[in-house]
């Protein structure tokens, strides 16, 4: 067992015992009973939940081989919930302090996860790709709309949703794109509170992109960047002046300059989308100068750079299928740019990047790094812990330890096979209803012989 | 002729921007800026047919031959390689025409699969690969690339895949824009894709005519790459892309526009087949007039000469074969109402749509399908990118075929196509997880004979049966797993792709990889 679960498990102790005495009046729920009801619990708004969080039910998952997420394995484990949060992991010995009546589920035979999560996805702001009625993805003119706050679109109710999530992916980075710096990325949890908002936390980094964003060039890209960033400075220092109009012209919008002041004190990270060698190295070197922490989005070339990454402690959050050179900054495309990057000491999240429909297909992607070399703990830790780290929410997501979230996923076998599907998810300690607008489509048209004889 | 005669003002002024939305799903079918593509062949005379030759429009038979045409070349498909005779000793044989050995062989041989079976005797000279642990089956063939017509890099130069000059664009040819060098190529090849067809992309409510290609690597032209004898097909786009195309400009605007555009232009056909008709008949009796010996009073003024013959229209000449049934017609159509309606259009022409592509609602219509015998090349999961794609569930394939239609997984990708195996798995355990039996040999024909069949060959390839090519994938291991790896890829016998130690690269990046320069150029491909 990993010294960082055991650290979390002694941090949650003074929950266990609350678990503990609260474990009696608990009946025993079974997984189906479970799988068909509503979410048990309503998810508060991410700002109140840690006060909520030592109430709720309590749940122990039991038997099932845990993965982690940060490497590390429990065979025959045991994981307790409670409300939202996970308040303890460990191994079958950990049943010994249970209740005998203690609402229990059990899953020998099955595998645990945590929670998938997307990264730079456009969940909830898109729902159908060609129709711009239904987008809100992108918006504003210009290369710098780093106001542009994601969180404040996001559509709670999207079919897309229900979609991903029944297959795993229990919370997503929601940025926005377009232009050199898109705006502000927020994080959801995907299952509706009873409010039917999803639980958000909004402005958790700055996403943008590096290439020819603008003016058709690489440099003026970078030129425009470094001049943003400047004037974010100048202008956080010199309000005033700006205001009584004694302040050179500004390379954006106050708004858009304030938006970045988090991301310049490191509070939040910058994300940036960049493919090639060259963007790569220029990200890197305006991390540095500018002492920013940054996140690398695509890295198509990024393996040419690895030790760099490396050095500098930059993740990067890549598709491995991706390999074919569709352009220039993409001619060194390879299937083992994950485990090259990996095996160099970068950090490589897992993802289907820009996109919204099919998130789910993490789980293929993460296979199929493996195929190429990627060691397999890695690839669980890749779709997991790594995205949350890089988004500077892993005290919260990432992995099945004590104190965090209890976004969770029971899976018949592994997860990265094509044979296996999620069996049940849970978000934020409660199960989520396995059904989607796809399952409901395929049920109304299973048995065409009836609708022929209804005349449909 | 008329609608190419409407030519679009500033075809693709619009550029790839219209659908970049797209993102990375790589539907390069709709994609594209033209520059006009010749519609003629492409090989000296065949741009200029003989006028009014004895030739019979409505047999491709007949013709006389332009550039591309099938059956203009006799003789054995791929040309007279010599191949080794290689026995694969002792992998699990998924035949895909419904046997399955546990552990079995297969002996390629000339070209062709000489035996299959538990346990063959080796000939004298053969050589034996023991390939115990891992998994034979026939090569992957894809119904629907753009492989060579939108290659990769995305050049604008590389845009060759849509004609977007008028929505009608029959006389088009996927072989006169295709790229033998595109680098996409080879890693179709490395997914154990054999056989796959270049169809026109998706702009024009008729794209023009797709060819069948074989994965070899030595292609240095279209032809050279071609399926020998595997017959034309037509592609044809329904619903949201010719009208979105072409909305501002001449129209279609509307569903309605698209479907007068297909009435108009097999009307047309209809027509032009009786002109000819109507020529040959007069030119026959005059020919036997003559044979007759009344032609032997050239003076007596009384028998006339046939008339010249019609004109010539490339375009109509294909809807004429599609008519006849000799170019198989491939119909991009997403929804179940506009599938339902495009049969009913067939039939009231008398054609066959050979196969719907994308049909991401075939599920909802898999009964009339079946009834139909028109097949449908769906994806496992795609869905949601544009209004027509909504409805995509990932049980489409697994329905249709416990419905009794045929399913075939497709690509439209340039990186699906690598996997389509991975893509076939996704959509058997997706069918089996909601409770419908679907088999192992089922979901591998979704990606070898149903494809074969779509594509008219399956006569030739998409089974290990003997006397069929030796289309063969040498799998490490179950091809539905996602940690399989092609391992060595033969067509016709011969092996065009081992991992590690034989992987052919297309010239184009050639000089940019990691080893080019200052060391191994042959080096493999990482």
């Amino acid at each position: 067992m990993s010294s960082l679960r055991d650290r979390e498990r002694h941090r949650g102790g003074h929950r266990r015992r609350d678990l503990l005495r609260g474990l009696g009046c608990v009946g025993l729920v079974g997984l189906a009973g479970l799988a068909g009801a509503a979410p048990a619990a309503a998810a508060p708004p991410a700002g109140r939940r840690r006060g909520a969080s030592s109430a709720g039910p309590t749940l122990a998952l039991i038997g099932a081989e845990i993965h982690v997420g940060d490497g590390t394995v429990i065979k025959d484990g045991t994981v307790i919930l409670q409300g939202e949060r996970i308040i303890a992991v460990g191994d079958a010995s950990l049943r010994g302090s249970l209740a005998a009546d203690a609402a229990r589920v059990d899953l020998k035979g099955k595998l645990l996860t945590p929670g998938l999560i997307a990264a730079d996805s456009h969940l909830g702001l898109v729902e159908i790709g060609m129709e711009p009625g239904t987008r809100d993805d992108t918006g504003g003119e210009g290369p710098i709309r780093a106001s542009y706050d994601a969180a404040s679109a996001i559509r709670a109710r999207s079919s897309l949703i229900q979609v991903q999530a029944i297959e795993g992916i229990t919370s997503a980075a929601v940025a926005p794109s377009g232009g050199l710096l898109s705006g502000l990325v927020a994080w959801v949890d995907l299952a509706r509170g009873d409010d039917g908002a999803l639980p958000t936390r909004p402005r958790i980094a700055v996403g943008g992109s590096l290439g020819q964003v603008v003016d058709g060039s690489r440099a003026a890209t970078l030129a425009k960047l470094r001049r943003v960033i400047d004037d974010a400075r100048l202008y956080r220092k010199q309000r005033g002046a700006h205001e009584r109009r004694q302040l050179r012209d500004l390379a954006a919008h106050p708004r858009d300059l304030e938006a970045l002041f988090p991301a310049l004190d490191r509070k939040v990270p910058l994300t940036l989308r960049a493919q090639g060698e060259s963007d790569i190295v220029a990200a890197l070197e305006l991390a540095r100068e500018e002492k920013l922490r940054i996140v690398i989005i695509g890295g198509t070339e990024a393996w040419r750079v690895r030790d760099r990454l490396a050095e500098a402690s930059v993740p990067v959050i890549l598709q491995p299928s991706e390999n074919l050179p569709g352009s220039l900054d993409r001619l060194g495309a390879r299937l083992d740019n994950a485990a090259l990057l990996d095996a160099a000491g970068v950090e490589v999240g897992i993802a289907v990047l820009g996109e919204a429909h099919n998130l789910r297909n993490a789980t293929q992607e993460a296979g199929i790094a493996v195929a190429n070399g990627l060691p397999y703990e890695r690839a669980i830790t890749g779709m997991s812990l790594t995205i949350a780290r890089a988004y500077g929410l892993e005290a919260d997501y990432g992995t099945i330890s004590a104190g965090k979230i209890a976004n969770l996923v029971t899976w018949g076998g592994d997860p990265l096979e094509l044979e296996h599907f999620a069996a049940q998810v849970y978000v934020r300690g409660a199960p989520i209803p396995m059904v989607s607008r796809q399952t409901l489509l395929r049920e109304r048209y299973r048995d065409l012989e009836a609708i022929r004889r209804r005349g449909r | 002729m008329t609608l190419l005669g409407r030519r679009a003002a500033a075809p693709g002024t619009r550029g790839r921007g219209w659908t970049e939305s797209w993102g990375r799903v790589a539907l390069c079918g709709i994609l594209g800026t033209l520059g006009p593509v010749g519609a003629l062949g492409c090989r000296g005379k065949a741009t200029t047919p003989p006028e009014g030759a004895s030739s019979d429009p409505v047999r491709a038979s007949a013709l006389p031959p332009t550039g591309g045409d099938s059956k203009t070349k006799k003789g054995k498909v791929d040309g007279p390689r010599e191949v080794p005779v290689i026995l694969l000793r002792g992998g699990r044989v998924m035949t895909a025409a419904g046997e399955i050995f546990e552990s079995g062989d297969v002996l390629l041989k000339d070209g062709a699969i000489a035996a299959v079976g538990g346990s063959i005797e080796a000939p004298a000279g053969a050589t034996v690969l023991d390939v115990a642990g891992k998994t034979i089956t026939p090569g992957i063939i894809d119904t629907h690339s753009h492989m060579g017509v939108y290659s990769s890099p995305g050049f604008k130069a590389h845009s060759d895949g849509n004609e977007a000059v008028a929505p009608n664009t029959a006389y088009a040819r996927s072989v006169d824009g295709y790229w033998p060098q595109d680098p996409q190529l080879e890693r179709a090849r490395a997914g154990g894709v054999t056989t796959a067809q270049i169809l026109p992309g998706s702009a024009n409510l008729i794209g023009g005519r797709s060819f069948v290609v074989r994965l070899i690597p030595w292609a240095r032209s279209a032809e050279d790459a071609r399926f020998e004898g595997a017959p034309e097909g037509l592609k044809m786009a329904c619903g949201e892309n010719p009208k979105r195309v072409y909305g501002e400009k001449s129209g279609p605007q509307t569903r309605m526009g698209n479907v007068h555009g297909y009435r108009d232009a097999f009307q047309k056909a209809v027509e032009y087949r009786r002109g000819w008709a109507k020529y040959e008949k007069a030119k026959k009796k005059a020919d036997a007039d003559r044979k007759k010996g009344v032609s032997a009073s050239p003076g007596g003024g009384k028998e006339e000469a046939p008339a010249d013959p019609p004109a010539r229209d490339f375009g109509l000449e294909t809807l004429v074969k599609v008519l006849d049934g000799e170019i198989l017609v491939h119909n991009h159509c997403y929804r179940a109402d506009e599938m339902s309606l495009m049969l009913d259009l067939a039939a009231t022409y008398g054609f066959k749509i050979r196969s719907f592509h994308h049909a991401v609602e075939a599920y909802k219509i898999a009964d009339r399908l079946a009834d139909a015998d028109t097949a449908a090349s769906v994806w496992a999961d795609w869905w949601g990118f544009k209004a027509e794609a909504f409805d995509g569930i990932r049980e489409n394939a697994a329905l249709l075929e416990a419905a009794g239609a045929r399913a075939i997984i497709h690509s439209d990708s340039a990186i699906g196509i690598q996997r389509l195996n991975q893509e076939a798995g996704k959509a058997m355990y997706a069918g089996r997880s909601a409770g419908l039996e679907i088999s192992e040999n089922q979901a591998l024909r979704w990606i070898t004979y149903n494809p074969a069949w779509a594509l008219g060959v399956e006569d030739r390839t998409g089974t290990l049966e003997v006397g069929k090519l030796a289309d063969v994938v040498v799998w490490s291991g179950s091809p539905f797993s996602v940690y399989a790896a092609a391992e060595q890829v033969y067509i016709a016998g011969e092996l065009v792709y081992e991992r590690g130690s034989h992987e052919p690269r297309s010239d184009f990046e050639l000089g940019f990889r990691e080893g080019d320069i200052g060391g191994d150029a042959e080096g493999v491909a990482p």
